[in-house]
């Protein structure tokens, strides 16, 4: 695909990464080992190393429509074994914040988008997950309401759904956290 | 009446453990000619030589075989011991029984028995040995430097420091070569003319160099030790002694428009009477006569002439011949950068601005055309987007020279950087197919290059740059991300590579050294004689070699010396003795064995009558050149060569060893 760079663009696309992800993207020396090892890069359309490279030249659109900002687990397997010491996991996370600002939707991946924004709702009223209360909202948003539904007993017996919320004692300091950050 | 000794080593185990020595001892005193035959545990330890010369001289043996290691180890131990009993030391032959049977075989009875054939070969052989004796020749203790860049600096510098008298002559008006034109030397950033100016004075000074400018070399004849050369000093115009650098004669030249300035790559003029750059060594002027009006308008004009104080300027001074006597050469001439305009795609000679890396380089230099401001050629305007190019020319086996050209990365990121200090707030895009960053500090120089001054690197070529609303329009591709991209650049640098001086292939036939395809001079080994050419006697340094950066060039320089300081160390130069040799009856003078000569060792000899009437022509081996590899041998239709050590008669003797 053909790129016009666009030198201010670029500059200011970048500034805004890295001054969110506290790194540098120069970094990053394209040797590829968080591709290498990252367990859904099958499913991305661009490989974590090619998102850094993009982000790097300004390919604005791109990056902030493309699958992999999206598919990424955060599972941190990148950033742990990158030479560079890069935020690899973190430039996903940048990323998508960027997009969601920009009111970008994810044309492919809008699930997951959904499950991103219950999940901070859920942490935002909780302070921590309440996991019944996360699927139900999840299920609901997305309409798909019998999709797993077999795992619900094994986890209750296992003791990982619990019936009830289990709030945080004092929920005003969550509360700060997130007007902080807004 | 032959007498010969045999010695059966058993080099500890290394031997005996795979060979049966004893029995190898039994069958070789079984052979007529052989006096005594005894096995011994190491032959090459002091009781082992002393049994080899005690039998030598209680047995006053005519020839004595080893069956021991390979002849590479230890024949010079041997031969060392039999000269010391007075025995001629190519008398003590050899049988390999340790490399070619012990080492690469298990079974111990056909090893043995292979063993027993190789010692009964060199048994065969020495009978038929002659004496033969080293060749001695005598050392003229002078040097000839060729090139007066920065590795033939250098090497004038130490041979000269080590006491030696140097002859270095230089093609241009003023030492310093290319290293002289570059601004500042990745990785340290040092600036190059600070640290190369005191170098040249020093050679300009130095009481055992004498610097011929300017001058190029005629003829070069003779062989290790014993070289004449003929100097071309070309005239200059200026008599050399009374000049004092004033520059009253350039500044008044009229001739300032329409000459490039070779020094600055073209992005300046000069005069017609000039030199090259303000620090050149020595400061003496030369007049170009392809443009001096004096010579084409048929001596109207003589401004310079006019205005010169002490009158030193002689516009009928003559090219001069200087014949010198010298002992051995260092061949250091350099490199050229290949054409850009090969590339049409990438429009040089078409945009002006599209430039070398060279031309870059003085655009960032203090004593360039722009005195160290960035502007670029077409209307000096300051570039606040440059685009690098690397392997323009390199690595393009179909356009250029599949060769790595070795410095472009370097100084590649060397001119982002340095673009980055100078304007700030500007941005470089760097166009690679590899980063070759290797020695010292480098790697991280380029790190530092895209890490701290931010600029981009983008893996892949550039397919074209064309003009668009006073943009150069690059587009590349990003084989990263696999993208195509399109940057407008106010300017584009190409990263030309590196191929060797023009001419240096004439250089080379003029001096009897072997080259490579592209013209860089060979080594006599890659490895381990990387400062010696093929030819006795001349040595390499610098880029003529191949591709290095400065550093390396300075070690090959200084390598060269140590050569030649040691060649100088002795009074004269020792050759092996086992040359070849023409016998002169029957030779026919086809001379085909020149054409295979590898070393330029047979030259023509006129054999004459007692009038003086030439008889015939036939071939005479220098000894100080030939070093016995017996090509000539194979090819002589006449059977006219021997290599001495291995007559046919010898060969043919160890062959028929053999017939059962």
């Amino acid at each position: 695909m053909k790129t016009v760079i666009n030198e201010q663009e670029r500059r200011n696309f970048a500034r805004e990464v890295e001054s969110k992800l506290h790194d540098k993207l120069a970094k990053c020396y394209q040797c590829g080992k968080c591709s290498a090892g990252c367990p859904v890069n099958f499913e991305m359309d661009f490989t974590p190393n090619q998102i850094i490279k993009m982000t790097e030249l300004g390919m604005t659109d791109r990056v902030l429509n493309s699958k992999t900002i999206w598919l990424c687990v955060s599972c941190n397997t990148c950033s742990t074994r990158c030479p560079k010491g890069f935020e690899v996991a973190g430039i996903m996370d940048v990323l998508r914040e960027i997009a969601v600002n920009r009111g970008i939707e994810s044309k492919t991946e809008k699930e997951v988008q959904t499950f991103h924004e219950v999940f901070l709702d859920n942490v935002k009223s909780n302070g921590r997950i309440f996991e019944l209360e996360l699927v139900g909202k999840y299920k609901l948003k997305t309409k798909h309401l019998f999709r797993d539904m077999f795992l619900a007993p094994k986890m209750i017996e296992k003791g990982k759904l619990k019936m009830h919320s289990d709030k945080v004692s004092d929920i005003n300091q969550i509360a700060k956290i997130f007007k902080d950050f807004e | 009446m032959a007498r010969i000794g045999v010695f059966v080593c058993w080099c500890g185990s290394n031997i005996a453990g795979t060979v049966d020595v004893k029995r190898v001892a039994e069958e070789a005193a079984k052979i007529p000619g052989v006096v005594e035959a005894v096995d011994y545990k190491y032959m090459c330890s002091d009781p082992g030589q002393n049994t080899l010369r005690k039998m030598i001289k209680d047995k006053n043996l005519t020839g004595v075989v080893l069956a021991a290691c390979s002849p590479h180890m230890h024949e010079n131990t041997f031969r060392k011991a039999a000269v010391k009993e007075g025995l001629n030391p190519y008398f003590i032959e050899i049988a390999n029984i340790r490399e070619q049977v012990s080492w690469v075989h298990e079974d111990k009875e056909k090893a043995t028995e292979k063993a027993i054939d190789l010692l009964k070969m060199m048994v065969e052989k020495v009978k038929k040995n002659k004496a033969i004796e080293d060749v001695r020749v005598p050392l003229t203790k002078k040097a000839l430097v060729i090139g007066g860049g920065i590795s033939g600096i250098q090497a004038a510098l130490d041979i000269a420091n080590g006491g030696v008298e140097v002859i270095l002559v230089e093609k241009e008006p003023s030492i310093g070569g290319k290293m002289i034109q570059l601004d500042e030397t990745f990785p340290t950033l040092d600036c190059s003319s600070c640290i190369m100016t005191p170098k040249m004075v020093e050679v300009y000074q130095h009481p055992n160099i004498k610097l011929y400018t300017y001058s190029e070399l005629e003829e070069v004849s003779g062989y290790i030790g014993n070289f004449n050369v003929k100097i071309k000093k070309k005239a200059r115009s200026i008599v050399e002694k009374d000049c004092t650098g004033c520059g009253d004669c350039w500044n008044i030249c009229p001739m300032h428009k329409n000459v490039k300035s070779e020094f600055n790559v073209n992005l300046s003029e000069r005069t017609a009477i000039y030199v090259p750059f303000p620090q050149a060594v020595p400061l003496i002027p030369v007049i170009d006569r392809s443009v001096c009006l004096h010579y084409k308008k048929g001596g109207k004009c003589q401004k310079c002439y006019d205005a010169c104080g002490p009158k030193c300027i002689n516009f009928d001074l003559q090219d001069e011949i200087i014949e010198e006597k010298v002992g051995a050469i260092v061949a250091a001439t350099g490199y050229d950068l290949m054409e850009n305009s090969l590339y049409g795609e990438y429009g040089y000679g078409q945009f002006k601005d599209v430039i070398s890396g060279l031309q870059f380089e003085r655009l960032l230099s203090a004593s360039g055309p722009t005195e160290g401001v960035v502007k670029r050629p077409s209307d000096g305007k300051t570039p606040e987007t440059i685009v690098f190019i690397q392997c323009v020319g390199s690595r393009d086996p179909e356009k250029g020279v599949p060769y790595c050209s070795k410095v472009c990365c370097m100084y590649t990121a060397k001119h982002a950087k340095l673009f980055a200090h100078k304007v700030h707030g500007s941005q470089s895009y760097v166009f690679y197919i590899d980063i070759r960053a290797t020695s010292k500090g480098y790697e991280e120089f380029v790190r530092g290059t895209m890490e701290n001054e931010g600029a981009i690197y983008l893996r892949g070529r550039v397919s074209k740059i064309y003009e668009d609303n006073g943009k150069l329009i690059v587009k590349g591709a990003d084989t990263l991300s696999g993208n195509q991209v399109e940057i407008a650049a106010d300017m584009v640098v190409l990263a030309t590579g590196v191929i060797p001086k023009k001419g240096s292939d004439k250089m080379a036939q003029m001096l009897g050294i072997s080259y490579d395809k592209y013209g860089f001079y060979t080594e006599s080994h890659p490895k381990l004689r990387p400062a010696e050419s093929s030819t006795a006697g001349i040595y390499l340094a610098g880029m003529a070699q191949g591709p290095r950066d400065i550093p390396e060039s300075v070690v090959s320089g200084s390598a060269a010396a140590s050569k030649i300081l040691g060649l100088f160390s002795k009074s004269e130069y020792e050759v092996e003795g086992t040359i070849a040799s023409v016998n002169k009856t029957t030779c026919v003078g086809c001379f085909y064995c020149r054409r295979v000569c590898a070393y330029s060792a047979i030259s023509k000899e006129e054999i004459k009558d007692r009038n003086g009437n030439v008889l015939k022509v036939v071939a005479n081996v220098n000894s100080g050149l030939c070093a016995g590899c017996g090509a000539c041998v194979n090819a002589c239709f006449s059977k006219s060569i021997d290599l001495k050590g291995y007559l046919d008669e010898q060969i043919f003797a160890e062959i028929k060893s053999l017939a059962v």
